[in-house]
């Protein structure tokens, strides 16, 4: 289907293909620039306080939340109301799931009950990947177990293209070529961080992800194997990981990894890993700090680091809500898919182009 | 129901005997009446990659899920789908519920399984079920099953599959007490506690896919505590025996071949899904598993190679043991070649479609694979990855020798009923819901082609399964 009406405010949306939001992997550097680029004229017009779109207009977009959260579900309602959507949210514990309805028959109740777009966070990887058989609407991933959360790493490849905008005169668009950034926290079970992986490599950035060894595991032989060439270091060295770095991105710590048996006590962790003033010497003048939220303030991030100059993290929650609404829009853009429930779950072979 | 079968002009495998090439056979009235190596001029124009005949094969590691789950597979649906892949033999798990623990449960198998074929089509007879008898009561670990009332039933040995044999103390009294009965204990290699919540082999496909890491290593400590137990119980009990089932690793394998090359009475099984299929497929890869390593061996990056070509998270590619690295699935291949690998055993695992239409981490583990084990492994042979006789080997004396003792219904024997399988190399057939005779349809090579349909298979001189391709005979 071809570009949807680009609705008021002199949005005319560019051509679209992808029905679902999944992950980042499969969007080429192309498209994350043009959902950054409507997500910035989205912004642009919705600057004024109170002022909607009519993108959505009469479309039902369902927030399916089966895990606790406030800012990606908070920003996905305020997108969709901004673009002029009928938004409703589910959690988890107000609805059948927890009768023990299977997620296929939800998402299909859902649909017959009108919704065409259905933002789903999961605690499970894959989840997501469940419903485009089974749904004609679009899916968005607002977060999969320890998989992906492709709007948070829009959001913060949006959020650098605003701090690090390329050098006046230069003939280049932008990238983050010749910028390091640096992951540090819990790698291991970080959605954030495995989508960030994606764009930020797609943007060109030396990425270096680092984490004390047993919330490492597996992303050094990632590291090592690439995954369509894209390549990142990863190391339990935080001060290599810091040095000269134009970015950092600190992930929260779990209290529940102690009990797991992975870190011996918080504070541990912040002493060898928190992101102190001091640890920050080693990085660039103008290193940038982001953090995904929620933050165990003290643990992973010192308090003044999280408010200091270069703290971008309350910016990273404010620009959440332009790019999910980029990411409304686009998806919408693209069409609904042929109505469901003939095809059966697990017969994803050759699927859909998600 | 008397069959009487002219094949003649076929390829002709018999690994008890050590003979393979062109042959002819003749059946009447269900009974051997002669087979025969041809030569000269009898033999021109016949090869290995057209209509082979072979012993009907004999599957070590099966589960049929009833009684308890008929929703899953029944005695019956399991038997069509065994003799459907050529299977004229299968040893059941005792993981059904209840478990199987006493004589009164092995008769019921027997039962259910006469009911069975008396519903059933008129000329199809039954293929051979044996069982094994749970090692604990309930499963539970705790205490020994009557192992010695499950032996005069006709046990073929024990085994707690579905999970381990916990404990180390369990696992000595079993092996010497089967010992003393002449049977075989079969553990299921797993250290749980490296495996709670696990969804995939650790590496780096668990990793981009944000799946629970399921480590090698797992395999590996359980292997290497079961070899030194049984090292120490043999010393005393000259009869034990133990049987490994569905070895995934290379590092399980190694400890494996050492362990043997010791002398102990150590055998172990592979499963097809293993040595030909990889972990890349749960990303989305369909590719076979000697296609996705470089001529060093080393894994590929299927990323890379766009060989994601099916959605990832398909819960048909959830199973236990996880699918492994390439690496890993080469060094089953390898096990199976240099006979550190006893057996391919299919561990037929159907689950009812309602059950692996969840999110993977939530689905239960198996792969419904009896029907296919032949055509994954003469996939392999195509590749060059294995020859055609060890394959074979590998599905018939190989399982056979696991067994052991001297209930085994012989093949290729003047005056004996018939116990063959005959296929076809040359005539393919492509793995749907439809095709699949399991009510298991949680196979991940559903939509795929497989070489080598089977036409008939033969047990005990009744016909177990014929392709509608070739009609009444």
């Amino acid at each position: 289907m071809t570009p949807g009406p680009g609705g008021d405010a002199g949005i005319a949306l560019p051509v679209w293909h992808h029905r679902h939001l999944l992950d980042v992997d499969r969007l080429t550097w192309p498209e994350i620039e043009t959902l950054m680029d409507v997500a910035s004229r989205f912004e642009a017009a919705t600057a004024d306080p109170g002022r909607k779109l009519d993108v959505l207009r009469g479309v039902n977009v369902t927030i399916l939340f089966y895990e606790a959260s406030t800012r990606t579900r908070v920003s996905f309602e305020i997108a969709a109301k901004k673009l002029g959507a009928d938004v409703v949210s589910v959690t988890a514990a107000g609805s059948s799931v927890t009768k023990g309805e299977s997620l296929i028959d939800t998402v299909r109740t859902l649909e017959a009950t009108g919704t065409r777009i259905l933002v789903m966070r999961h605690a499970t990887s894959g989840a997501p990947y469940l419903v485009p058989a089974i749904f004609g609407g679009n899916v968005i991933n607002g977060g999969d177990g320890w998989h992906a959360h492709p709007t948070q790493a829009l959001v913060d490849l949006y959020t650098l293209r605003q701090a690090l905008p390329r050098p006046k005169g230069s003939k280049n668009s932008w990238s983050l070529r010749g910028r390091k950034v640096a992951i540090v926290g819990d790698l291991l079970h970080s959605r954030v961080a495995r989508s960030n992986l994606w764009t930020l490599t797609a943007a060109g950035a030396d990425v270096w992800v680092c984490a004390p060894g047993p919330l490492l595991r597996g992303f050094e032989v990632w590291a090592a194997a690439g995954a369509g060439g894209r390549r990142f270091t990863a190391t339990t060295d935080v001060d290599a990981a810091l040095r000269d770095a134009d970015v950092v991105m600190t992930l929260r710590i779990q209290k529940e990894r102690m009990a797991a048996g992975l870190l011996p006590s918080l504070g541990e962790y912040a002493a060898r890993f928190g992101i102190t003033r001091e640890r920050l010497r080693g990085a660039s003048p103008q290193v940038l700090v982001m953090h995904p939220g929620p933050m165990n303030e003290g643990v992973e991030i010192a308090p003044d680091v999280a408010d200091g100059p270069g703290s971008l993290i309350t910016t990273q929650v404010r620009n959440g809500v332009a790019i999910r609404m980029a990411v409304l829009a686009m998806l919408h853009s693209a069409g609904p898919g042929p109505m469901s429930a003939a095809r059966a779950p697990g017969s994803a072979a050759g699927g859909d182009p998600a | 129901m008397k069959l009487d079968l002219d094949l003649s002009r076929v390829w002709l495998v018999d690994p008890e005997r050590g003979r393979e090439g062109p042959g002819e056979v003749v059946v009447r009235g269900g009974v051997l009446r002669s087979v025969r190596s041809l030569r000269g001029d009898e033999a021109t124009g016949i090869d290995d990659r057209g209509v082979v005949v072979a012993p009907a094969f004999v599957d070590l590691h099966t589960h049929f899920r009833e009684p308890g789950n008929n929703a899953a597979e029944t005695i019956g649906s399991g038997m069509r789908a065994a003799a459907h892949g050529g299977f004229g033999t299968v040893c059941l798990m005792p993981n059904t519920q209840p478990a199987l623990q006493s004589a009164a449960a092995v008769r019921d198998v027997a039962w259910r399984a006469a009911e069975a074929v008396r519903s059933g089509p008129a000329d199809i007879g039954a293929i051979e079920l044996r069982t094994w008898g749970a090692v604990t009561v309930d499963r539970a670990g705790d205490q020994l099953a009557p192992m010695g009332e499950l032996a005069d039933a006709g046990v073929a040995g024990f085994s707690e599959d579905g999970a381990p044999i916990h404990s180390a103390v369990i696992l000595r009294s079993a092996l010497a007490y089967a010992g003393m009965l002449g049977l075989p204990i079969v553990d299921h290699p797993e250290d749980d506690s490296l495996t709670e919540g696990a969804e995939a082999s650790e590496g780096l496909i668990a990793t981009v896919l944000g799946l629970k890491g399921w480590p090698v290593a797992a395999e590996a400590a359980a292997v290497g505590r079961d070899i030194a137990i049984l090292e120490d119980v043999v010393r005393d009990v000259p009869g034990a025996r133990l049987h490994l089932t569905h070895l995934s690793t290379a590092a399980a394998l190694d400890l494996v071949r050492s362990a043997k090359a010791r002398g102990l009475p150590l055998t172990c099984d592979v499963t097809p899904h293993h040595l030909a299929l990889s972990d890349e497929w749960l990303a989305g890869s369909r590719r076979w598993a000697w296609e996705a390593v470089d001529g060093d061996g080393r894994r590929r990056d299927p990323w890379a190679d766009s060989a994601l070509v099916a959605e990832p998270y398909d819960t048909a590619t959830k199973v236990n043991p996880p699918l492994r690295s390439p690496e890993d699935a080469a060094a089953c291949r390898a096990a199976l070649r240099d006979g550190t690998a006893d057996a391919v055993a299919t561990d037929h695992a159907p689950h009812a479609e309602v059950d692996k239409a969840v999110e993977f981490g939530l689905a239960p583990n198996g792969i419904s694979g009896i029907e296919t084990a032949l055509g994954v492994l003469l996939a392999a042979v195509e590749a060059g990855e294995l020859s055609l006789g060890r394959a074979i080997e590998a599905l018939t004396a190989g399982p056979r020798r696991v067994l052991g003792g001297a209930s085994r219904p012989r093949s290729f024997v003047e005056a004996e009923p018939a116990n063959l399988v005959v296929f076809d190399r040359s005539r393919s057939w492509t793995v749907s819901r439809d095709a699949l005779r399991s009510r298991g349809k949680n196979s991940p090579l559903l939509g795929r082609t497989l070489a080598g349909e089977v036409l008939l298979t033969v047990h005990g001189g009744l016909v177990v399964h014929r392709s509608e391709d070739i009609g009444p005979s």
